[in-house]
């Protein structure tokens, strides 16, 4: 174990036993504020699943707070037993938080949040409508085993740390690398296998069900509630500075920034020693710490989170200097790993050999007045390497697109004689279609590891909600899924970075990165976009080694995109060539670069006149 | 019937002039911000605070409280953009929207701390002369934002399709980089933009605090929530469009929140923004770059 992991083991044991001892020293107002602040640790756990690892800004959560707590009062009221109006208050303010999130499945801007905001004007109105009606007289009565302020106290430790396994749990498996790709790469995440707009709903869902039981908590607490001030926009706006302030994805510095901002206040009753001057502190401290907040965005966008791990990194030491390069690789080892990634869970049905793998006819991709592919046909048999070249703007990356499903395309791409146009883009990876981008299509801020578990994700079939309560299968599952992923490390020499962020690494190795995510996916078409783009002429010699080991020991069929000619002539079977969006040449790669067309594409017409 | 049609009038001229200053700095910026509304109630607060205690035994009169929250609801976006957005370019737009929240978050609880939750009272800095007009009654200050309302958006689609520095502005708007490589001095048009929001956030505070009677923290940015809502349903990099919104938007609140309650008002405006953002993601007028 690391010293900082120590160092990290031992202050949370410290914390934990405070936390659980915390009622042999504390008073009852005390016991009772800190129970409050669970509460809101709750809510503000939930926002960061949206604004840390999904990239979705909620501004209604003031409001999904109170959706929970209502709930929980109208079923705690009417005698349903606590832990039903715990589970219904989950459900319901998931269903909102659903509701709110409805906008990011047709727009990525930011103005999904907006409509949050118009769902905190209208939801904090409601409680002003029917209180009078349905709640004063009635109280949320707990059984007597929760009717002290210890037990509710210790109920709230609990499910903050449920809460905390949980969030741990969705981080390690495929529901949280979804969110992550979603945030970094939405445009891009379905070419995993990742269906977005299912993804950031099960992420509104996951935040409303945490909201839920912060106010489900509350409520069994107040037993009835009178005034909706915990509820109103000023609220959704704290939660959000508590998240910055704490630092997205830092679960410790939310935890810190939720106790800063809601338990210190009411803690240190009327007065801040030797601070008097800035009057009553459950007034001064909120104002103080949204000025924090704005100089946090700006200075210390990291939050407090950042802070803890420069200090982790101090702590740490000088870390031994890795080569950022792959590491030589042992050819006998290397067949053993390429017949064991070649094992996919996929039907027979798509695995049998056919002749021609894709089939591509009159493809038409129109952006608005542009025509970036014009009626292009191509064919892909198995066992090939098939070259794609042309000058910048011909349309290669938008073969791409449209065989993945990110473009707007008419004609006909099929795919082992099955239509691939109208189905969903995130099913091309579970058939058997696997891609790079030309710019990097992985998330930076991840380790190498995550990212090719990233790529395996429709391996992971587990529902997303499993994974994060690790329940079924589902650690077996994970496990298979990372002994895969370790073996296309080792197969490309990148096991030694497997722990590094993608972020940290020279260019030339994230995109071997790349390609290792994409065969560990266990594809049978590979379509590569420019691999070559930014290596030194040996690395892109060595490439086409490459390339032919891919086909040759891991029985791929290739697709790639190429400026490097002699890389093309060295190693495709096939080759076609795109001008403006229509296919001016194909052949084998010395008829095609022979045709007077295809050198004037590249190089421009007229004749060349040499004077001596 | 006719009553409540004035007051959607009223509301729908502040959430206008609110909407183009968002329009204006989304415009510009690329930025959604939070924070407008409360710039100009933190500046009126101020005014309005001296106005009835005294600034050194001399109470100003309540035109000179207005013109103060006018000008510096100016100065004070030009700080924001000096200080806290400027520093923000090429962070992504998340960072962006909570910083102009933390900004609207920070203005306004330290007016809660500065001068109590209890609303402030905001006399109209235009006189109290009414208008009656066949059973309805037009209000001064309700007359004032109408005209000003007006004049801001004809005056800005002048400024924005005449004049070079409004070329400037649309070209930042396309694409900064661009602008910049043709010599478009990129930071003056931010500068601009949030000089000239903070201005209209200080006219939009000052009249609409007297017709709805008074002064509370948060109660600029609860507009501000209404206009941004009718910049949304109009098109976020639409003029038109915000001004469209906001009219629906104000009409809405105006008529429905008194009619029948503010209740189904607000949650007339959240469905019609749902539907909005699902049915037609780049709003009514918006150009499609909106929605990617």
């Amino acid at each position: 174990m690391s010293r900082p992991d120590r160092i990290r083991y031992v202050a949370g044991a410290i914390v934990l036993v405070l936390v659980l001892s915390g009622p042999a020293f504390l008073n009852l107002p005390q016991k009772a504020i800190l129970t409050t602040a669970m509460c809101t640790a709750l809510v503000a756990l939930g926002l960061d699943v949206l604004v840390g690892s999904t990239g979705q800004l909620s501004l209604a959560h003031g409001a999904l707070y109170g959706v929970g707590t209502f709930t929980a009062l109208g079923l705690g009221t009417h005698g349903v037993p606590w832990f039903a109006a715990f589970a219904g208050a989950a459900v319901f303010t998931a269903l909102a938080a659903v509701l709110i999130g409805l906008p990011s499945l047709r727009i990525r801007g930011l103005q999904v949040a907006i409509a949050s905001l118009t769902f905190q004007q209208f939801a904090q109105l409601i409680p002003a409508k029917w209180d009078q009606v349905k709640f004063v007289g009635k109280t949320f009565d707990p059984p007597s085993y929760l009717a002290s302020v210890t037990s509710q106290y210790y109920l709230g430790v609990a499910l903050v740390v449920v809460a905390l396994l949980a969030l741990a749990g969705l981080r390690r498996t495929r529901g949280g690398r979804s969110l992550l790709a979603v945030r970094d790469v939405e445009a891009r995440a379905a070419a995993f296998g990742i269906a977005t707009g299912r993804t950031k709903l099960f992420a509104y869902a996951v935040s409303g069900v945490l909201a839920g039981l912060g106010g489900a908590l509350f409520a069994l607490q107040q037993t009835s509630v009178s005034d909706i001030q915990p509820f109103i926009l000023r609220r959704s706006l704290l939660l959000v500075a508590i998240v910055v302030i704490g630092g997205q994805r830092s679960v410790v510095g939310i935890l810190i920034a939720t106790f800063l901002v809601d338990a210190v206040p009411t803690l240190i009753g009327n007065r801040i020693p030797g601070l008097g001057f800035l009057g009553e502190p459950a007034q001064a401290i909120p104002a103080l710490l949204a000025g924090l907040l704005v100089a946090s965005i700006v200075l210390q966008p990291e939050g407090i989170g950042g802070v803890l791990r420069q200090f982790g990194d101090v702590l740490g030491g000088r870390q031994a200097p890795l080569s950022a390069r792959p590491t030589e690789t042992d050819p006998v080892e290397s067949a053993a790993r390429a017949t064991s990634l070649r094992q996919v869970p996929r039907p027979l049905t798509q695995r049998l050999p056919v002749r021609a793998l894709l089939v591509a006819q009159g493809v038409t991709v129109q952006y608005g007045g542009v025509l970036a592919l014009d009626d292009v046909s191509m064919e892909v048999r198995r066992s090939e390497i098939v070259g794609l070249i042309g000058a910048n703007g011909a349309g290669k990356s938008t073969l791409f697109n449209a065989v993945s499903g990110l473009a707007p395309t008419t004609g006909s791409i099929r795919y082992r004689d099955q239509e691939l146009l109208g189905a969903a883009p995130s099913s091309r990876s579970a058939r058997g279609v696997a891609r790079t981008f030309q710019d990097m299509g992985l998330v930076r801020g991840d380790t190498v590891r995550e990212n090719v578990l990233l790529a395996q994700s429709w391996m992971a079939r587990y529902p997303a909600a499993a994974g994060m309560l690790a329940l079924g299968s589902t650690l077996g599952t994970e496990r298979e899924l990372r002994r895969r992923a370790d073996q296309a490390l080792d197969l490309f020499g990148l096991r030694h970075l497997a722990d590094i962020r993608l972020g940290d690494l020279p260019y030339g190795t994230m995109r071997i990165v790349e390609i290792a995510s994409a065969v560990a996916s266990g594809p049978d078409l590979l379509l590569l976009d420019e691999a070559s783009a930014g290596l030194t002429p040996d690395e892109a010699h060595a490439l086409g080694d490459r390339f032919l080991a891919l086909r040759d020991e891991l029985g791929l069929t290739l697709v790639v995109i190429e400026h490097h000619v002699p890389l093309i002539a060295a190693t495709c079977d096939y080759c076609y060539c795109l001008e403006s969006g229509q296919v001016i040449a194909s052949g084998s790669p010395a008829e095609v670069t022979a045709q007077p067309r295809v050198v004037e594409s590249f190089l421009g017409r007229g004749t060349l006149e040499v004077s001596v | 019937m006719l009553s409540s049609i004035v007051l959607g009038v009223a509301y729908a001229s502040a959430y206008s002039l609110l909407a183009v200053a968002v329009v204006l700095i989304y415009s510009g910026t690329r930025v959604l911000s939070l924070a407008v509304g409360e710039i100009g109630a933190f500046t009126l607060y101020a005014g309005l605070y001296y106005h009835q205690h005294g600034l050194a035994g001399w109470k100003p009169p309540v035109y000179l409280a207005a013109l103060f929250a006018i000008v510096g609801g100016g100065v004070l976006g030009l700080a924001v953009e000096r200080f806290v957005m400027r520093p923000l370019i090429g962070r992504p737009p998340l960072d962006s929207l909570v910083a102009t929240l933390a900004v609207a978050l920070f203005l306004a609880l330290t007016e809660l701390r500065l001068y109590g939750l209890d609303p402030l009272n905001a006399p109209s800095p235009v006189g109290d002369g009414s208008v009656k007009l066949s059973g309805a009654t037009l209000t001064a200050p309700e007359l004032t934002i109408l005209a000003l309302a007006v004049v801001v958006a004809v005056g800005l689609y002048l400024f924005l399709t005449r004049t070079k520095f409004g070329l400037a502005t649309r070209a930042t708007t396309s694409d900064p980089t661009v602008a910049r490589l043709l010599g478009v001095r990129v930071n003056h048009v931010y500068v601009f933009s949030w000089g000239v929001a903070g201005l209209l956030s200080g006219a939009a505070a000052c009249l609409l605090a007297p017709i709805q009677g008074s002064l509370t923290p948060f109660s600029l940015t609860t507009a501000l929530l209404s206009a941004l809502a009718g910049a949304v349903i109009g098109g976020l990099d639409s003029l038109g469009g915000a001004i469209v919104g906001s009219v629906i938007v104000g009409m809405v609140s105006g008529v429905v929140g008194s009619r029948v309650d503010p209740t189904t008002s607000a949650g007339v405006v959240f469905v019609a923004v749902l539907a909005v953002l699902l049915l037609r993601p780049r709003g009514l007028l918006g150009s499609p770059r909106v929605a990617s």
